[in-house]
């Protein structure tokens, strides 16, 4: 009866087959990188040992390296200049180099997803750079080629790519923090000094100050700021967190009387911010780089921006601290021409490119000597976060730290609903970003 | 109506013969091997040889053929993921860059997710390469049997190779109709399931990603802390939360659209209503913008700052709503998508508005055909409008529509799109319990999952999760569709 | 009077139905609007553009940049519906007659497995899916989409069944004792009185690709904006970095891909409605 399931089995045949025939393809593709390392390297030997790696490199770079490279879709114009001017750099080698789009700031969950699929080289935001690093995406750069990465870049930048003592990535630009943006028109040089007196002078103004406070990056300054921390464990993953230390109370009630005042507005998303600024709600916003053009449109000459004020905590004026953020490239270890990608990001963020990438796009330069031309000095928003330097501390979180911290901040800025002890809520969430990883 | 109902057919009696399950297959292979003659028995071991014994060489070499292509395949394929399916791999990823030259060395790493897949699809080939082979047997032995039987009995036929493939176009045309999109299932829903369900068991999670990191089996860790509160883990609390707000969700969706669809239906079918057409048009073209671009543009739509509060504050209700309490005092704005309970009321309404168009697309034709005669004899007999609604129309939709509700319902369980695109990004969790377990009250099962696995890379959380929303939709659709199709309802039309 | 009383209720009844349209249809309307806005962000204050401006289908028609690439992403979108919708179709009719038209041991288990397994949501084993058509070396593919979008396609099987069952047995039985084969009985008797429902299955299929926006953002993960479909170009417009720049083109996209779409909606109304009920009409 049931002889004639033989076409079945034929069909099932032809899928083992297709099976067995990807198996095999699959070993192919990795043994390919292995057994292309060792004849190109037995090829190098065979040259002067004396010449540079670099030129060792292209000699034993046979047939078209393939690259893929992911920038932000701001900067994709840009970086394709560069990619083109890479390839000029190096005739003799045969290219074939694709630039994809993708947001610097959630990189992370596109390479992670699958690391081997994920492109060569990369921009991301050094937020992520811990969970890179944990997830193996990220290639240790442990030598440079054609410039000093440790050297010639910003030492906080350099901090921010480096993890347990080894660097992993090449910093591009040192824009990537927050800072007090304010219209001219409405607030003097001296409001700006104390939150206070900003949004008392925009109140007045009919106007308001703008803060996304339910938002972990940005509600970490007041906290910060009053001296409670939170850093990373030496596990690379969990948290540290002192927020519920004795009169860390005082904080919270900061931020809970900061929800009340009238000329104050916690926003939900940047988004909100722009269009904010723009419909004339708002006369200051703490926002970053990325906004600039939109607020330089809405605000014209009466943009200003300079480092956070201070809020008043336990009666005492304390100065707002920040994360500092930096936009880095990295390299994917899982590149087939890990060699290939990592001179390409070296040459993303050399020196002249920072430059390059400051005058096409008003991005600040991590380089320390491309920070320092007058040109960098004058652009408002650079020179305010570098007066914001003094007060940031480089981004070490675990990823358990951003949905309680985002709560805890909702919680005190609508002026906690519940009527918990403000010592309890602290505990909560400290309980939360402290919390293992599950 | 009654009177076609009666099947015309009894054809279920001859289907139901043998279906009494494993153990009469099991029975018959047993008798094959313990009764079988020489043929039954090589051909356990060479599956070709029953076939050439019972003279049908073309089958036996087939079969033959087959049998060594798979050992073949096996061999290179299955083994060396199999070899290490106990530990799901041992050797980390090591990649050398060589300073001097630039060249990268890579060893030979195990890569768990490969292991695991690899092992699955070769166990799952496994599984069915046995299935034939018994089904081989089985079908010698009958050739024998048939064999055996005395030659004075007219003898069944025997189907040679060209013969058998012509059944499979008449009486076994069923294999060839479910031979593709089985493949197809198998490939998309049944490997990965099995993949998921693995996972359930390992640690497989942030610290333990391949290709750079190996994970292995952890036994039944994973469901032992989702059911139990440690200090650091609220990760049951917000389990239950999520649960039940999914159940809700999921009654309160199916149950709001499908009986606003019906009775939109009826506003628009009732006689004295002119333009039809154009008002069933009207609401149509809100569900032809796909849907996730209304959900999106909803969300911005009734953004906190967005225009719906914009306008709404002019007119001065958001003060009207703070007045009366549902508006938190210090908020200027409805909290439409941001608070627990404004937010769960919009998903709901904003899933009436997504859905309520099909439903009373469908609803339409359901009462087109309603029998009239039924109603109109309810009327006779003193009945109101109201009631022949009630218990002539509902009953005669709920029977029409039963499946479909079902279906709904477990959809909505798994209704990703509405919630995730509503409120994704834009909802804070006020509850600090829920934050710490990366959940939200407005989450489903499957979008909190979602979010476990994209951003925290939590695969083995999320697979436990899948397993469980998985066993509540398959006992709650069993249950129900067994009550709904063991009254003979399938044949009944027939 | 009673005259009088029934014009009001029809009117009141009419009065409700206006209102109702005009409830489902503001967002839509909000959605053209916006797309012909001369701000190109989400317009916050005002619910009509305070400037007017086609430029925003001019640049998703005729500009393509990094990030607008509508034109390509149409064509991918066709393709892969074009081919998802054949499959899909093929599935599902193939299967729905086993189901229906014939008895065969094991069919009610092979039933009710196949209706669980369609509970299983896809988002949950979409990760499986992945890496499954990554070891075929089908992702970053229009070839894979077409496969996550049609290869499972067998399981939705019950409309379509449940129309088949309404076929009296009679026709296929007297095709039968003239002679014809399954196969013939399932083409010729069959499918030309499913009709309208194949006409159901064939635009219900083909508008999967339209509307799915999370199995594409996953298999698609090149960066590169021209293998994308409409639905992740569009949603990818909505990134928190571009939505100031491109809210507007994103409406002015919805808007540009439901014409297609509500043709289809329009023409699919009568067969759906026929096919899904005809189970009542037969009975």
């Amino acid at each position: 009866m049931k002889k004639l399931k033989l076409l079945a089995m034929i069909l099932t045949l032809t899928m083992v087959f297709a099976m067995a025939g990807c198996g095999n393809k699959e070993t192919k593709e990795t043994s390919a990188p292995a057994d292309s390392g060792a004849k190109d390297s037995s090829a190098a030997e065979d040259g002067a040992s004396a010449e540079d790696p670099v030129a060792k490199l292209i000699k034993a770079t046979e047939g078209t390296v393939k690259l893929t490279v992911w920038a932000s879709e701001e900067d994709q114009e840009f970086t394709q200049g560069l990619i083109d001017s890479f390839k000029a750099l190096y005739p003799d080698v045969t290219f074939d180099i694709t630039l994809g789009a993708k947001s610097e700031a959630d990189a992370k969950d596109d390479v992670l997803t699958d690391v081997e699929a994920a492109p060569d080289v990369y921009a991301f935001a050094d937020d992520q750079i811990l969970e890179l690093v944990n997830g193996g995406a990220l290639q240790e750069v442990a030598n440079t080629y054609t410039y000093d990465v440790k050297n010639e870049n910003l030492a906080g930048s350099v901090e921010a790519a480096t993890i347990d003592g080894k660097l992993y990535a090449y910093p591009m630009t040192a824009d990537n923090g927050y800072f007090m943006y304010y219209d001219k028109s409405v607030l003097s040089e001296s409001d700006v000094e104390s939150l206070d007196a900003m949004t008392a002078t925009a109140d007045k103004a009919g106007k308001k100050v703008a803060m996304i406070v339910s938002d972990a990056w940005y509600n970490y300054s007041f906290f910060k700021g009053a001296g409670y921390d939170v850093t990373l464990n030496e596990d690379g993953v969990t948290n540290n967190c002192t927020w519920n230390a004795e009169g860390a109370t005082d904080v919270a009630q900061a931020i809970i009387d900061l929800g009340k005042n009238k000329g104050f507005e916690s926003v939900k998303e940047d988004a909100d911010i722009v269009t904010g600024i723009k419909d004339g709600k708002f006369a200051a916003a703490v926002s970053g780089v990325w906004n600039s053009d939109a607020i330089k449109e809405a605000w014209g000459d009466n943009m200003a921006a300079c480092k956070l004020p201070t809020f008043t905590c336990g009666g005492k004026q304390v100065q707002m601290s920040s994360f500092s953020g930096y936009k880095m490239i990295g390299v994917n270890p899982h590149s087939q021409f890990v060699g290939w990608s990592m001179i390409l990001a070296e040459y993303l963020t050399n020196k002249e490119n920072q430059i390059a990438r400051f005058n096409a796009r008003g991005l600040g330069p991590a380089n320390e000597e491309a920070s320092q031309s007058a040109d960098v000095q004058a652009s408002p928003a650079i020179a305010a976060l570098a007066a914001q330097a003094e007060f940031a501390s480089p981004q070490r979180v675990g990823g358990n730290y951003w949905d309680p911290a985002n709560t805890l901040g909702l919680i005190l800025i609508t002026g906690n609903p519940d009527g918990t002890d403000l010592q309890k809520l602290l505990d909560n969430a400290v309980e939360g970003i402290t919390a293992a990883v599950q | 109506m009654s009177k076609k109902n009666t099947p015309t057919k009894k054809e279920s009696i001859k289907e139901n013969k043998k279906e009494s399950g494993f153990k009469t297959y099991f029975k018959e292979l047993g008798e094959a091997i313990s009764k079988g003659d020489w043929s039954v028995k090589l051909s356990m071991l060479f599956m070709g040889a029953g076939y050439t014994a019972h003279k049908q060489i073309i089958k036996g070499i087939l079969l033959t053929l087959f049998e060594a292509l798979s050992i073949v395949l096996f061999v290179i394929f299955a083994i060396p993921s199999l070899k290490d399916f106990g530990t799901l791999g041992t050797v980390k990823f090591e990649k050398i860059l060589d300073p001097a030259t630039l060249q990268t060395t890579v060893n030979d790493y195990d890569n768990s997710f490969t292991i695991l897949l690899g092992s699955i699809v070769s166990l799952f080939l496994v599984f069915v390469f046995i299935l034939i082979w018994i089904a081989n047997i089985k079908a010698v032995y009958r050739l024998q049997l048939i064999d055996q039987l005395p030659e004075s009995i007219n003898k069944p036929h025997i189907n040679n190779f060209w013969g058998g493939i012509k059944t499979l176009v008449n009486n076994k045309f069923h294999i060839t109709l479910l031979f593709l999109p089985t493949v197809g299932v198998i490939l998309m829903n049944i490997i990965p399931i099995l993949v998921l369900i693995a996972i359930a068991f390992t640690n497989y999670d942030q610290n333990h990603m391949p290709p750079n990191a190996l994970f292995t089996w952890v036994g039944l860790a994973n469901f032992k802390s989702l059911f139990t509160n440690t200090v650091t883990s609220s990760f049951s609390y917000a389990f239950g939360k999520i649960l039940g707000w999914t159940l809700l969700w999921a009654v309160l969706a199916t149950v709001t659209t499908f009986f606003l669809g019906i009775l939109l239906a009826m506003l628009i079918n009732v006689k004295g209503v002119k333009f039809k057409k154009m008002w069933r048009t009207l609401f149509i073209v809100a569900i032809a913008v796909p849907q996730f671009v209304t959900l999106l543009l909803v969300r911005y739509f009734f953004d906190d700052a967005g225009i719906v509060n914009s306008v709404l504050g002019n007119l001065g209700i958001v003060d009207v709503l703070k007045n009366i309490g549902l508006v938190n005092e210090h908020l200027n704005y409805i909290p439409f998508l941001s608070s627990e309970h404004w937010a769960k009321f919009m998903i709901i309404m904003i899933n009436i508005w997504v859905g309520v168009p099909y439903q009373m697309l469908i609803a339409t034709g359901v009462l087109m055909n309603i029998p009239t005669d039924q109603i109109e004899a309810a009327k006779i007999d003193g009945a109101t409008n109201f009631q022949a609604f009630v218990h002539v129309t509902m009953p005669y939709v709920l029977f029409i529509q039963g499946p479909a509700l079902i279906t709904d319902f477990v959809k909505n369980i798994n209704n990703f799109n509405v919630i995730y695109l509503l409120t994704n990004n834009s909802y804070i969790t006020p509850d600090q319990a829920m934050a710490n377990a990366n959940g939200k009250e407005v989450d489903l099962l499957v979008t909190w999952l979602f979010r476990l696995t994209n951003e925290y890379y939590n695969y083995k959380m999320a697979s436990v999760i899948g397993i469980i929303v998985f066993i509540i939709c398959a006992v709650f659709t069993l249950t129900l569709f067994r009550k709904l199709m063991s009254g003979g309802r399938e044949e009944q039309f027939q | 009077m009673i005259k009088f009383k029934k014009k009001f209720i029809a009117f009141l009844r009419h009065l409700l139905l206006a209102i109702l349209v005009v409830i489902w249809l503001v967002p839509i309307l909000w959605l053209v609007v916006t797309a012909f806005s001369g701000y190109s962000g989400v317009n916050k204050t005002h619910f009509f553009p305070q400037s007017w401006t086609i430029n925003n289908f001019v640049t998703l028609l005729t500009k393509p940049d990094s990030v607008v690439q509508y034109g390509t992403w149409f064509k991918n979108t066709l393709i892969i519906s074009i081919f998802t919708c054949i499959i899909s179709t093929l599935f599902v009719l193939m299967v729905s007659y086993a189901f229906s038209c014939m008895r065969f041991r094991g069919r009610k288990e092979l039933m009710s497995f196949s209706l669980i397994l369609n509970m299983f949501p896809g988002v949950l084993s979409m990760i499986a899916v992945y890496f499954v058509l990554k070891s075929i070396g089908l992702t970053n593919s229009h070839l894979g989409m077409i496969i996550v979008y049609s290869a499972g396609s067998g399981l939705g099987f019950l409309i379509v069944k449940g129309f088949m069952d309404t076929i009296p047995v009679s026709l296929r039985e007297s095709a039968k004792l003239e002679g014809a084969s399954e196969f013939k009985i399932f083409t010729k008797v069959v499918m030309p009185i499913c009709k309208p429902i194949i006409v159901y299955q064939i635009i219900s299929s083909f508008l999967i690709p339209w509307g799915d926006f999370v199995f594409a953002k996953l298999m698609l993960n090149s960066g590169v904006s021209k293998d994308y479909t409409v639905a992740i170009g569009l949603y990818n417009m909505l990134d928190r970095s571009l939505v100031n720049e491109y809210f507007a083109i994103f409406c002015a996209g919805g808007f540009v891909v439901s014409i297609p779409i509500s043709i289809l909606f329009i023409i699919m109304q009568k067969y759906y409605v026929e096919g899904v009920t005809s189970g009542a009409v037969k009975g």
